[in-house]
């Protein structure tokens, strides 16, 4: 059971951060959370549809299908992370305009059904072959359940610390988020590469697993949201700082088009 | 007819180049000459659970999972992490290594399912 609660628990994580992430900026952007429903349905036909195809899908690529199916969630979430930073700083910046509404819960949908994509298919597979077909549902499950709910607890707590903070501090703060996720994303998406040999090997740069071991809770928490890897090597560092850069500059492209006249709005 | 198949001819050129460019730069990566090993899933055990293989060099790993569960082999010294269904393989590539221990284990399995590769 206590595998169970581990697996959950370690997939849920980052997903759950990243749709906190997310209602935070829509309630500060007046929205609701409409695009959770269609995210959360999609992400789940994704993860059962990815789950039931793994074995083809791994097989594709000269065995490498996996791997590229996941970076490319992985950097497909990273660009729409910088997608929100700009959208935000654009309300920021502009706050009596209303956002095209469609583009922003496009952006929401999309990016919370490929983060549950990717990390329901592996709960789908571990739950069904090693709860259902092995006839221990009540363990799997409960564990399941356990795992998810202390997710469910840690989100709750963040997006709750979030929303304590006033409406332009909170989207300041929730852009800081994304743009952390997304560098994570992209350092996880470049694993997956160096693993199928796209990107070729290097030596790690440093090894910190002295001060945070990698498989600690510390460490499971500090990669779920840093992106913490104890032994980096410099294509990760660098496809790191590459997406903090990119979602800085869309976030001042964002800025300076305060500049540019208002599109006509009709009357209010 | 060519012609009629490609109704931009330079273009075609230009993007026929780009993708001679990327294969060319792609192409000392893929050594064909990359040593082979495997490891077995059974049981949700490793076969062999310590694999010797040559430091300072890349190997080509494949692991057969001979269990109708799936697993994930996954390492944090190593860096991989990759779920193989049941009655499938699957590969990583890995290295070159420095000489030393790699521990590894099957995320499904994780108390049963350890193993480690030593590369020396």
């Amino acid at each position: 059971m206590t595998d169970a609660v581990v697996i959950v628990l370690r997939e849920v994580l980052e997903a759950m951060l990243l749709i906190c992430m997310l209602m935070a900026t829509s309630t500060a952007m007046g929205y609701r959370f409409r695009w959770m429903l269609g995210g959360l349905a999609l992400g789940v036909g994704g993860a059962t549809l990815y789950a039931l195809g793994l074995e083809q899908i791994s097989m594709a690529f000269e065995g490498f299908g996996q791997e590229y199916v996941n970076s490319a969630l992985l950097v497909g979430i990273a660009v729409l992370l910088a997608t929100h930073n700009f959208l935000a700083v654009f309300q920021l910046r502009n706050p009596s305009v209303m956002l095209a509404y469609r583009t922003l819960m496009l952006t929401f949908v999309v990016m919370v059904a490929m983060a549950i994509t990717r990390e329901g298919a592996e709960i789908y597979l571990y739950a069904y072959s090693y709860g259902v077909l092995a006839g221990n549902i009540t363990a799997v499950f409960s564990g399941g359940v356990i795992g998810l709910g202390i997710g469910l607890s840690v989100g709750t707590f963040f997006y709750y610390g979030l929303r304590s903070l006033a409406r332009r501090p909170r989207l300041i703060v929730c852009c800081g988020v994304s743009l952390v996720l997304g560098a994570s994303m992209m350092g996880q998406a470049s694993v997956y590469l160096s693993q199928a040999d796209v990107l070729p090997y290097q030596e790690p740069l440093w090894d910190s697993s002295g001060l945070f071991e990698e498989s600690s809770l510390m460490g499971e928490l500090l990669r779920a949201t840093l992106g913490y890897e104890a032994q980096p090597t410099l294509n990760q560092v660098s496809l790191y700082l590459s997406s903090v850069i990119v979602s800085i500059l869309a976030m001042l492209a964002a800025w300076r088009l305060h500049r540019l006249p208002e599109p006509a709005r009709g009357g209010e | 007819m060519k012609e009629i198949l490609t109704p931009c001819p330079h273009l075609h050129r230009r993007w026929r180049s780009v993708l001679l460019f990327l294969l060319w730069s792609i192409a000392p990566w893929s050594h064909a000459q990359t040593p082979v090993f495997e490891i077995e899933i059974r049981e949700h055990l490793f076969f062999p659970a310590e694999l010797v293989i040559p430091a300072n060099q890349k190997v080509k790993l494949i692991i057969y999972n001979r269990d109708d569960t799936p697993e994930e082999f996954e390492s944090y010294e190593l860096n991989r992490e990759k779920v193989i269904v049941g009655n499938s393989q699957g590969v990583v590539f890995i290295g070159p290594l420095k000489p030393g221990e790699y521990p590894f284990f099957g995320e499904f399995n994780m108390k049963t399912a350890l193993g480690k590769i030593i590369a020396e």
